[in-house]
């Protein structure tokens, strides 16, 4: 429990998907002017992260590595990826047609956020186990969902603001995460592992 | 006082063929005077409290912690020197040399920020906005005494132009200016103001251990041929080395290795107290920092529920790293278990907890804005800033980073916090509703009710039934 907490925090807050690693930056930036869709976006990726990450996790293990078959991880990823998020597109039509109409084309393109897919080969060159790697998934998941609301959040303020005209829109977009990133510096380096205290066992 | 005025006045350059002089007199202008537009008739506000006078009590507030930096600078460059260690032994050449050392600050940092907030103002056609004032006030402060101007050109410029011209002007920026200018030096320049090196003006580290201090230059010579004609001390040459045991580190980059031990080993609790300690220029004496606070809360430029949060934030968060810490420490300890053990109080007056809670996270831009959401703003600084300070090896000090991360998310607090008021109201208001309309059921139902129509002799006024 302790190491599945650890992997959550480690992967929400002190390697942020975007503000660290900047990956899935597209949708980031274009979903993120409203805070009511970046949240919609938001959950979509923890539950595509959260799914895919396991399923990835089994075909990797007891598919690709007993079959010496490495080299179809990319294409193998991307499938179950494109079908999970085929599965939530379903589920957010059925029961949210607002939200659907809203999120567009940036719903089907969770396929090709880079987060999701750089979170699974993460997972892979981390060598996570089963649980690891759910921990993993939920908790970059969850970092993404609170950089893009937080950015929402920023666009919605300024929306009045007299920002000159060459920056509008996308190009503050952009400062506005060069600065976010800069302000989640801070918790880089931090080991959550001390949480659980001391041993006693100098090392 | 009127010929005052109209002597001020006769110098008024024309706004339309010389936008950049006029934007410039305009600002000069309403900084000695009450601005002459006040609204006339109506019940609108008539007072002359604009911005600019509100943030001249934080300026204000922040002169003494000026006046003790300038003095804490010469006094820590001549105890390191084991000259002058007495408290007001060689008092003007204290004063002196700190004043050599903060001048120069002050004036780059306002000539730098002021010459970028002219010349947006006189491009965007505006009179020049007050937002620098308080912002060039508090740079100062947080910087190292001996920062390279040329740095602190560079991180003013960049902090004013991407931080606050870019978002709109004053009163629009997210993150905070004065903290802005010292993260981009922190991570650009990271040798500059790392804060675990040596923080003492005018100390070179030569060697392992080793440190001298550097030749004075011309302007002290000046001086000391002042001081000479006075038969007063004198600066004299310079270049000799420190004195034995001097190790120049700051109390939480002994903190950090060796815990409250350590740190009570090079300085004492009450020296940390008053500030009479290496550190940036004006954030280490905590009594005058608490008379800052009470004098900006009185005035209500700062918002109480922050620095309340924040003090609470501290303790929780202090309180808890005790909690994990071990009971015992043993010369095995870990360092970071050590700096957990330190009691909360004593991770208040060290480093900059009050100085950064008072001035730095009550800026009223880019801090919460609803009552409920500064509550958690302030408590969320000092915890996370409490974690960073004493579990990121990385980094020595907290504040500034914290201040940052939560001026990020703050917008999104008071989101959720309008969120939440809303549909409390919206659940009062059907409640209500449900209420009323009970009521007139259970009136239509029962005839005992008082109600007009049910008394006797009632007749509907109006165009109403079989008049």
């Amino acid at each position: 429990m302790g190491d599945f907490l650890n992997i959550f925090i480690k992967s929400a807050f002190i390697e942020n998907m975007v503000l660290a690693y900047f990956l899935g930056m597209c949708s980031f930036l274009a979903v993120s002017k409203t805070l009511t869709t970046a949240t919609g976006l938001g959950l979509a990726v923890i539950f595509v992260l959260g799914i895919t990450m396991p399923i990835n996790w089994v075909i990797n293990e007891f598919i690709l590595i007993p079959a010496e078959l490495e080299f179809l991880r990319f294409i193998l990823f991307i499938a179950v990826i494109a079908s999970t998020v085929q599965l939530v597109e379903m589920v957010v039509e059925k029961f949210s047609p607002g939200l659907y109409a809203a999120l567009g084309i940036f719903l089907p393109l969770i396929t090709v956020n880079c987060a999701i897919l750089g979170g699974s080969l993460f997972m892979v060159s981390r060598e996570y186990n089963l649980t690891e790697s759910i921990a993993f998934g939920l908790g970059g998941g969850f970092g993404w969902f609170l950089a893009i609301i937080a950015l929402a959040a920023i666009r919605e303020r300024i929306r009045y603001s007299n920002v000159p005209p060459a920056l509008r829109g996308l190009g503050m977009a952009f400062l506005i995460t060069g600065l976010m990133g800069i302000a989640f510096l801070s918790l880089t380096g931090i080991d959550p592992a001390v949480f659980a205290g001391w041993s006693g066992v100098a090392e | 006082m009127k010929a005052l005025h109209d002597f001020v006045k006769k110098f008024e350059p024309d706004h339309g063929t010389s936008p950049f002089l006029h934007t410039t007199y305009d600002a000069f202008y309403t900084f000695l005077f009450q601005p002459p537009a006040v609204t006339q008739g109506g019940v609108h506000v008539r007072d002359g409290m604009d911005l600019k006078r509100q943030m001249v009590w934080v300026v204000l507030a922040l002169q003494v912690l000026y006046i003790f930096g300038t003095w804490n600078i010469g006094q820590q460059h001549f105890s390191a020197l084991g000259q002058h260690t007495g408290l007001l032994e060689g008092f003007h050449l204290k004063i002196v040399y700190g004043l050599i050392q903060v001048i120069p600050i002050f004036i780059v940092t306002h000539v730098v920020g002021l010459g970028i907030e002219f010349l947006y103002a006189a491009k965007k056609g505006h009179s020049v906005e007050e937002g620098f004032l308080v912002s060039g006030a508090l740079i100062p402060l947080i910087m190292p005494p001996d920062i390279p101007l040329w740095i602190l050109a560079v991180s003013v410029a960049f902090a004013v132009i991407l931080g606050k011209e870019a978002f709109g002007g004053t009163g629009m920026n997210i993150w905070n200016i004065a903290l802005l200018a010292r993260v981009f030096i922190f991570f650009a320049y990271p040798t500059t103001i790392s804060g675990d090196e040596v923080w003492i003006s005018g100390i070179e580290k030569i060697d392992v251990g080793v440190y001298a201090s550097e030749a004075y230059n011309f302007v002290h010579h000046g001086f000391d041929w002042i001081f000479a004609g006075l038969g007063w001390n004198t600066f004299g040459q310079g270049g000799t080395l420190v004195a034995d045991g001097f190790t120049g580190a700051t109390p939480l980059g002994i903190a950090a290795k060796e815990g409250w031990e350590g740190v009570s080993a090079v300085y004492t609790q009450s020296e940390i107290f008053w500030g009479t300690i290496p550190g940036s220029i004006g954030e280490s004496s905590v009594p005058l920092i608490l008379f800052g606070m009470a004098f900006i809360m009185f005035t209500r430029i700062a918002d109480y529920r922050i620095i309340v949060g924040g003090i609470i934030g501290l303790l929780v968060a202090g309180f808890m790293l005790n909690a994990i810490a071990p009971a015992e420490l043993t010369e095995d300890t870990p360092g970071i278990f050590k700096f957990m053990a330190i009691h909360p109080l004593r991770q208040m007056i060290m480093g900059s907890f009050l100085f950064a809670i008072t001035f730095m996270a009550t800026d009223p831009v880019s801090s919460a804005d609803t009552p409920t959401g500064k509550w958690i703003y302030g408590f969320l600084i000092a915890f996370i800033g409490l974690i960073i300070r004493v579990l990121n090896p990385a980094y020595p000090e907290g504040w500034m980073l914290s201040i940052l991360l939560l001026n990020t998310f703050a917008p999104l607090i008071d989101h959720y916090v309008y969120q939440a008021n809303i549909k409390r109201r919206a659940k009062r208001t059907s409640e209500m509703a449900k209420t009323r309309d009970e009521l007139i059921t259970k009136r239509n139902d029962d005839v005992e009710i008082f109600t007009p129509q049910n008394a006797e002799g009632y007749r509907p006024v109006g165009n109403v039934g079989n008049y």
